[in-house]
């Protein structure tokens, strides 16, 4: 249901890899003197740092520089930490009418999400359920978490909800669905009332 | 660093590589802290914090040839190798399809559909079914998109046909939820006094 990070994080995790990998082969060239054949750079024994690294320090831009660089580095890896928290997403209001001379019509999608959840958790077998309406209200977009118990008929759930819930959504939006996911999941605690009989006792003939 | 618009993501996705993001997250931060914090202090007392005369000395000191130089090197490559395997490498589906049969003429209004079942669910309805065959002490069961595997433990001194009583019934169970592809099932079992 909720929607994580992915795609950012290989991106981000490829770049960085990419840039830290390249550093290090050329820090290993410098050193062993390959670049330097190469590329005519500094000799392998030759200092790093060739200036006077206290005069450069007590530039006063460097300490501006710094805190510029520091700033930038910081925003993006607390946006980047920011941006692991899973989230939902949710649609904002569904506009169902938007003409101006006849009047706003406005819904909102958690009132639809609530009905969904409601006609779902009365089926047979299904523990609870949570639905999610993204998307605009002409291309509404549906996920849904199904949790039954473990002696589900999950065939007959997904029938249910595909030939009975999922229509009357379309009708109330008076639209298609664009999109529907359904997730099902079956709850840990193993079903004992019902239809199971525990015997206890003795029967004497 | 927006993810995603108000669409759905698929539901069946691959590991969104969490951990090392974080972790290197919060590298960033911490070292985007430390120059804030060592600059502000150069611009409000006019030096340098003291900490720093130690590693610009060093820095001072070091040659190109220096082993210094080759383990900052060699530790460089095997991090960017490391975070280029976390990025590249896709691991494992969370999920496993199912497809639904007998909807026929009442397909629903949906131009895009997508069920399924998360990997930790398959293995609990494995775990059920297996607690409701005859001479089953105590069932567990792992699930990953293309094995399910369960550790039962009987009463039973001589399991005999149980194993494949066992596999039968899980495997008819994930048949008929409607699991695609249905994973291959292999069971354990103990017998225990």
């Amino acid at each position: 249901m909720r929607q994580t990070a992915g795609t950012l994080n290989r991106t981000w995790l490829t770049i960085l890899g990419v840039l830290v990998v390249a550093v290090g082969a050329a820090l290993l060239l410098q050193a062993n003197g390959t670049l330097h054949t190469l590329l005519d750079t500094a000799r392998p024994r030759t200092s790093v740092v060739t200036g006077d690294l206290h005069a450069f320090f007590a530039q006063p831009w460097v300490a501006a520089t710094m805190l510029i660089i520091g700033v930038i580095i910081g925003v993006l890896g607390l946006l980047w930490v920011i941006a692991q928290i899973p989230r939902k997403n949710p649609a904002g209001d569904y506009r169902l009418h938007d003409d101006a001379s006849q009047g706003f019509t406005l819904c909102d999608p958690s009132v639809l999400s609530t009905a969904v959840e409601k006609q779902i958790n009365t089926l047979p077998g299904v523990i609870t359920s949570a639905a999610l309406l993204r998307g605009t209200a002409r291309a509404p977009d549906l996920t849904l978490k199904v949790t039954v118990n473990d002696r589900a008929d999950v065939q007959e759930v997904i029938h249910r909800i595909q030939t009975s819930t999922l229509p009357e959504l379309a009708n109330a939006l008076e639209v298609p669905l664009q999109r529907s996911g359904l997730q099902i999941d079956v709850s840990g605690r193993t079903q004992s009332t019902g239809t199971v009989v525990q015997s206890t006792g003795t029967v004497v003939y | 660093m927006s993810r995603h618009g108000q669409r759905s993501t698929r539901l069946r996705h691959r590991p969104s590589r969490a951990v090392p993001a974080l972790i290197v997250g919060l590298l960033l931060l911490a070292a985007g802290v430390a120059l804030v914090w060592l600059s502000i202090t150069r611009l409000v007392n006019g030096s340098w914090p003291s900490l720093l005369e130690g590693p610009r000395d060093w820095l001072a000191a070091l040659t190109w040839n220096d082993p210094a130089t080759w383990q900052i090197g060699t530790a460089a490559v095997v991090v960017g190798v490391i975070l280029l395997l976390c990025a590249l490498i896709p691991g494992g589906y969370n999920a496993i399809a199912i497809e639904a049969s007998g909807v026929g003429d009442e397909a629903p209004p949906v131009q895009e559909q997508e069920t399924v079942m998360t990997c930790r669910a398959v293995a609990h309805l494995a775990k059920a079914r297996c607690g409701q065959i005859d001479g089953v002490r105590t069932a567990s069961a792992t699930a990953t998109t293309g094995r399910v595997h369960v550790n039962v433990t009987t009463f039973l001194h001589e399991p005999g046909d149980l194993r494949a009583r066992i596999t039968d019934a899980v495997r008819a169970r994930l048949e008929e939820t409607g699991l695609s592809p249905v994973p291959e099932v292999t069971a354990t079992v103990r017998s225990r006094d």
